[in-house]
């Protein structure tokens, strides 16, 4: 494990180095890696809802929308500093999860279509209170990222950076939950949540405490999101396809694994953005679905665990 | 305003019908393989641009293309069985996904096939006015609500009378005991799906009729007879319908008297209302969710 860790440590001092060295120049494709480590920030947070506390969620864009606006509002009507607002906002998200609360109570599907039924509300609620939002028209000139130290977090490279440190301590707060006694005890909610209840397992609170944990960072994802494209309408900020990619994403990449949904977004999005978009442009979602059924039919746990079992035959092949 | 009110709820109730069509082939597939299709309301919106390509295409009364619908519908239905029934791990889950993707990848077909703009008949036999006393309606309109009518009528007795519709209820009841019966609980599923499609391509064709379609609709169908569906608790035909007419009533109602921006809203928190002060919905009998 101490193996793991170190490689995932080395790996990510990469990547802070090597992705600005390499594109740094290219605005476009720095500004498309931006956007998704975005999708990754929210697949985690979706897979973390969905892989400890059991529960799939078809309305992420909520949190997402919320965090936005949160931020956008706190640094524009009440002149918040940017980089205080955006935890903030991951708040509110979560002050906006506990409406959802009783949908804890229900079953799976009915879950899933309940945080839909969230989502939509949140949007024409955004919509509908002009005097906050703005309205349809949207908020615009939200203010961008500050500049600490002397180093610009507004300029891509700047994002890129704070995006990344942040879904590194999303993917660590993520394992040290999985590993932690609460971690077991959600593990075990999933074979028999009857069964992890009588042994003496408060199994609300616990999921009440994952949802909680996943809107919050959906929120802050979605505030970072606000500053750095310094727009936001209901529409964007409420879109399905805050709720789509990360599902995408995950699934992808393995939403039973940790680092499967980020690895999975990075992936899906650039592609998505690079390859679909050039060959199909308007309806190029067709292909995220189409990818979508495949994974679910095919590898259900993802292509992280598919590579990993790989590489372990040719090991152990090599080995004999 | 009592004209303005009574209007809408003549309005509310024919829409209502349609609704109840969509509603209750989503409920068909859930009562008997317990997987919700999130693709349904995609194959109503399929249906629905067959009847724009025969109208467009052929110059034919949208109702001509009732045939090529069913077909084009029922195949499709078939097919999201076959897919979701190759699923074998945590089927309830990966299924609800799997029908999501089946409906993205429908709806950007259709989004490539067809484009976005938003279609809707030019029959001016179907636009004509029916004047019912001092309510109004395109004759499209009064056609869909009364052809939702008789074929909700055609289910309810195809599901209590018929050899398969006893089928159907007793796999949706009792799995194994209606194996154990001699019924083929596969061969039922399909014909469950098959039915539904067939619904799904009669309410496509009368929502081409009597309304506007464009892509996105399809998503939009399906949350509505999701919310239906919970509304009417599991497991009753009648309740299908009075949760299908309630939602048309209520969403005519929000427009008229309120904004026709809050039409989703209404809809929406009624869902959420019942889903959890009402877990068996306003008709079902006794089933928990939890």
């Amino acid at each position: 494990m101490n193996a793991m860790r170190r490689t995932a440590f080395a790996l990510l001092a990469v990547l802070y180095v090597a992705v600005p060295a390499a594109l740094g120049s290219n605005n476009y494709l720095m500004g498309l890696v931006v956007s998704s480590l975005i999708v990754a920030g929210v697949a985690v947070a979706w897979a973390l809802l969905g892989n400890l506390g059991g529960m799939v969620s078809f309305g992420h864009a909520a949190f997402f929308g919320v965090g936005g606006y949160a931020s956008a509002l706190l640094t524009m009507k009440l002149g918040i500093p940017v980089l205080l607002a955006i935890p903030l906002a991951g708040l509110v998200a979560v002050l906006f999860s506990v409406a959802m609360l009783p949908a804890l109570r229900l079953s799976g599907p009915y879950f899933a279509l309940a945080i839909l039924a969230y989502a939509q509300i949140f949007r024409i609620l955004a919509t509908e209170m002009e005097f906050l939002t703005h309205g349809s028209g949207g908020i615009s000139q939200i203010p961008v990222l500050p500049t600490i130290a002397g180093f610009d977090l507004s300029s891509r490279t700047g994002q890129f950076l704070l995006l990344l440190t942040l879904l590194a301590a999303f993917l660590a707060a993520y394992d040290a939950i999985r590993r932690s006694h609460y971690g077991i005890a959600l593990r075990a909610m999933h074979d028999s949540e009857d069964a992890t209840r009588v042994v003496g397992v408060n199994s609300v609170l616990l999921k009440s405490w994952m949802l909680f944990v996943s809107a919050f960072m959906t929120g802050v994802i979605g505030a970072v999101n606000a500053h750095v494209i310094n727009f936001l309408e209901p529409d964007y900020a409420f879109s399905g396809i805050w709720s789509v990619l990360p599902i995408v994403a995950a699934i992808f990449g393995g939403y039973r694994t940790v680092t499967g949904p980020a690895i999975g977004a990075v992936v899906i999005y650039l592609v998505d953005q690079l390859v679909f978009k050039a060959l199909v442009s308007t309806g190029h979602q067709i292909i995220l679905g189409s990818v979508l059924a495949l994974m679910i039919l095919f590898a259900p746990d993802g292509l992280l665990p598919l590579l990993r079992n790989a590489l372990r035959r040719m090991r152990g092949a090599s080995h004999a | 305003m009592s004209e303005l009110v009574l209007q809408a709820l003549y309005s509310g109730l024919l829409v209502g019908g349609v609704y109840a069509l969509i509603a209750l082939g989503l409920a068909l597939t859930f009562g008997t393989m317990r997987v919700i299709n999130l693709a349904h309301g995609e194959l109503v919106l399929l249906a629905a641009y067959m009847a724009y390509m025969v109208e467009s295409r052929l110059q034919l009364n949208p109702v001509f293309a009732v045939p090529l619908a069913v077909l084009v519908a029922c195949t499709c239905s078939a097919l999201v069985y076959l897919l979701v029934d190759r699923i074998r791990k945590n089927r309830e889950l990966n299924s609800l996904m799997l029908t999501f993707a089946i409906g993205i990848v429908i709806t950007n077909a259709v989004l490539l096939i067809f484009s976005g703009d938003v279609r809707s008949t030019g029959s001016p036999f179907m636009q004509d006015a029916v004047q019912l006393g001092p309510l109004f309606s395109m004759k499209s309109e009064l056609g869909a609500f009364i052809i939702s009518l008789v074929l909700v009528f055609a289910l309810w007795q195809w599901l209590s009378r018929s050899w398969y519709g006893r089928a159907v209820r007793a796999v949706s009841s009792n799995r194994d005991a209606a194996k154990l019966m001699g019924i083929n609980p596969a061969r039922t599923e399909l014909i469950s799906f098959i039915v539904a499609g067939a619904l799904a391509a009669c309410a496509g064709v009368a929502l081409y009729s009597s309304s506007v379609v464009h892509p996105a609709l399809g998503h939009a169908l399906t949350v509505k007879a999701f919310i239906i569906t919970v509304l009417a608790g599991v497991g009753s035909v009648p309740g299908v319908l009075a949760a299908a007419l309630l939602l048309g009533v209520t969403e005519a109602m929000t427009v008229t008297l309120w904004s026709s921006a809050l039409q989703e809203l209404v809809g929406m928190t009624l869902f959420l209302v019942v889903l959890l002060v009402l877990p068996n919905g306003l008709f079902g009998t006794a089933r928990r969710r939890g």
